[in-house]
């Protein structure tokens, strides 16, 4: 692997540029993301932000960021980057400002705009070869609005839109959209996922990503404590677990070539990780449900079947 | 018109608890209606909800300006000027405060009657979660004087079980609510002629700086969160050895670090969510009861 910075947690930069203070909720998985996100791309950055948990870091007249914030419309934080990244090349043009002062433009939104409401804008925007971030803190459901089914939602979750019945005592009955294979398809430069609870890992995808120019995207795991009915201080926990289960693999594709930054020796029982939230309740109350902790175990073995097969051949 | 006004933050399931009030003054024949209103923020910024109860049919919509009686569930609201849980309560009137009392403390304060009772304790000793919702109900509940037990724990399976709560949790709520009911005392209401204390309006105050406050970054730091913990982070520094793993996995970068890496916690800020505490491999982070004493 190339050189990096990051070794240890001790190479967490020190600096903050999300400070205390915030309205979003205690042990918030996605602001832990977005704080050691920022502190790895510098302070340098211009933020764009879809309707989301985390527009509500910035209530009037409170802000806990230290960086410049653009609020758009839930469909349209790539195209609000777009605009930004177009007027700060024109000043940089016209030598309003020097290329020193440019600014890294960073869209942030959570996965109802990413896999669902705003994806034809992403897509739009790394077809164009947009030079910018995105980061989409995938809480796996519309949280903001008190838990409701997203494309990002997993098979058999309870959300307030899928609700375990007598009828159907399953819960979400599809299955999570696959983003990173979407977003693969149009071969960006940089596409990573990430967890919080996986620090190093993340600090070296955004020092890796920062050599490239166009789009370059990340997937971050967020827990959140009252969608998933966890305890907030369980966030890295399940995150952690969540990673050893295989039920979040982290990896990055570059230009489209996949490649795995963590491929766990032996894979833990995922009820492990389901256990430990109150949307997969159901499926050990008031009975357990032998065949659907099998599917979801079973998807996940092939998962990590083919990256190991994969992993041989090279 | 019994008018019952609940103050609460985010997250303490004060809606709940205006439901259920109204749900069990309904199974007794009252008349009742019950509404929350919330803004745009989530967990932990002030929630009010109410309930009117009343023999004729409530004709009356939208906020209680008038409260008979005012159920302050999160005793840090008391000093948030955007809460105000006082404004307006008629003279005569009752205040519960939930705060750290384990018996019921009732004392006349002007003009009204100041009910102390620590319902969280009570929670976390019934249900060993800081479950406010039901509890709050069962105090308003007894307050009015008006509400039987029956219809009060009627009322609490009827929303509860709506709400998708398991039998066992449900079983403890009512526990709690049984304690509750038969801990609080049932106060005359004196309401004199309905009159009520006038409203306060607030000036804000025009520096023309305002504007220069909205570009100054991270002035979030001004809201001080740190009212909304129950569980308070206290480090013991003779255990610590700088691994940094309390700064690098807090949310809120509350923990900051001194020139030998040990953690600095902004109480001001920290909102209690306990990550430190599960984190720290030394186990040298406790979590200890918050205590905030209205007085």
């Amino acid at each position: 692997m190339s050189e990096t910075r990051y070794k240890t947690l001790r190479d967490v930069p020190a600096e903050e540029y999300l400070l205390p203070g915030s309205p979003e909720c205690a042990g918030c998985g996605a602001q832990l993301v977005l704080r050691i996100f920022l502190k790895a791309l510098g302070g340098d950055a211009v933020l764009v932000n879809a309707a989301g948990c985390l527009t509500l870091l910035n209530v009037y007249p409170y802000t806990p960021l230290k960086l410049n914030w653009m609020y758009t419309a839930f469909a349209s934080a790539p195209a609000g980057a777009q605009g930004i990244r177009d007027a700060l090349d024109i000043l940089i043009e016209k030598g309003k400002i020097t290329p020193k002062e440019d600014l890294k433009v960073v869209t942030f939104t959570g996965d109802g705009a990413a896999y669902d409401i705003g994806l034809h804008a992403a897509s739009g925007a790394i077809a164009r070869g947009l030079d910018f971030y995105y980061l989409v803190y995938d809480n796996e459901a519309y949280s903001n609005t008190g838990f409701q089914t997203s494309g990002a939602t997993p098979f058999a979750t309870s959300t307030k839109t899928s609700q375990p019945t007598t009828l159907n005592p399953i819960g979400h009955e599809g299955v999570k959209k696959d983003l990173f294979e979407i977003w693969r398809s149009h071969k960006p430069p940089y596409i990573a996922t990430i967890a919080p609870s996986h620090i190093v890992d993340m600090l070296r995808k955004i020092e890796r990503a920062l050599k490239y120019r166009g789009p370059k995207l990340f997937i971050a795991f967020s827990p959140c404590p009252p969608g998933w009915g966890s305890d907030t201080s369980e966030t890295v926990r399940i995150s952690k677990l969540a990673v050893e289960t295989g039920v979040w693999p982290l990896k990055e594709a570059i230009y489209g070539e996949v490649r795995h930054t963590f491929i766990p020796k032996v894979l833990k029982p995922v009820e492990e990780y389901l256990k430990t939230q109150e949307r997969y309740k159901h499926l050990f109350h008031p009975r357990r449900q032998e065949k659907v902790i099998k599917t979801i175990q079973e998807n996940i073995n092939q998962y990590w079947q083919k990256v190991r097969e994969k992993e041989k051949l090279e | 018109m019994l008018k019952i006004r609940f103050h609460g933050r985010g997250g303490q399931g004060v809606k709940t608890s205006s439901r259920i009030l109204g749900r069990a003054a309904f199974l007794d024949g009252y008349i009742a209606q019950d509404s929350p209103i919330y803004g745009a923020e989530r967990r932990g910024a002030p929630v009010v909800a109410f309930t009117r109860i009343s023999r004729e049919p409530i004709l009356e919509r939208g906020y209680i300006f008038d409260p008979d009686i005012v159920i302050v569930v999160d005793e840090t609201l008391l000093d948030d000027e955007r809460a105000r849980p006082l404004d307006g309560v008629k003279s005569g009137g009752i205040v519960f405060v939930n705060t750290q009392s384990e018996q019921a403390q009732v004392e006349n304060v002007d003009d009204k009657l100041f009910i102390k009772y620590s319902i969280t304790d009570a929670a976390l000793r019934v249900i060993g979660k800081p479950i406010v919702s039901s509890p709050s109900a069962a105090a308003a509940a007894k307050i009015t004087g008006i509400i039987s037990k029956e219809s009060i724990i009627q009322a609490t399976i009827d929303e509860l079980s709506e709400l998708g709560l398991a039998e066992e949790a449900l079983e403890r709520n009512l526990r709690l609510v049984s304690e509750v009911f038969d801990t609080i005392p049932t106060p005359q209401l004196k309401i004199l002629n309905g009159e009520t204390t006038p409203r306060e309006v607030i000036q804000l105050e025009y520096k023309g700086v305002i504007y220069e406050d909205i570009v100054n970054v991270g002035n979030a730091s001004l809201r001080r969160v740190g009212n909304w913990r129950i569980f308070k982070p206290i480090v013991d520094y003779q255990k610590c050895t700088g691994c940094m793993l309390c700064f690098v996995y807090c949310p809120d970068s509350v923990i900051s670090l001194d020139a030998k890496n040990k953690p600095i916690i902004d109480y001001e800020n920290c909102k209690g969510c306990l990550i430190c505490v599960k984190e720290c491999p030394l186990h040298a982070i406790t979590a200890v009861r918050e205590v905030k004493i209205y007085a």
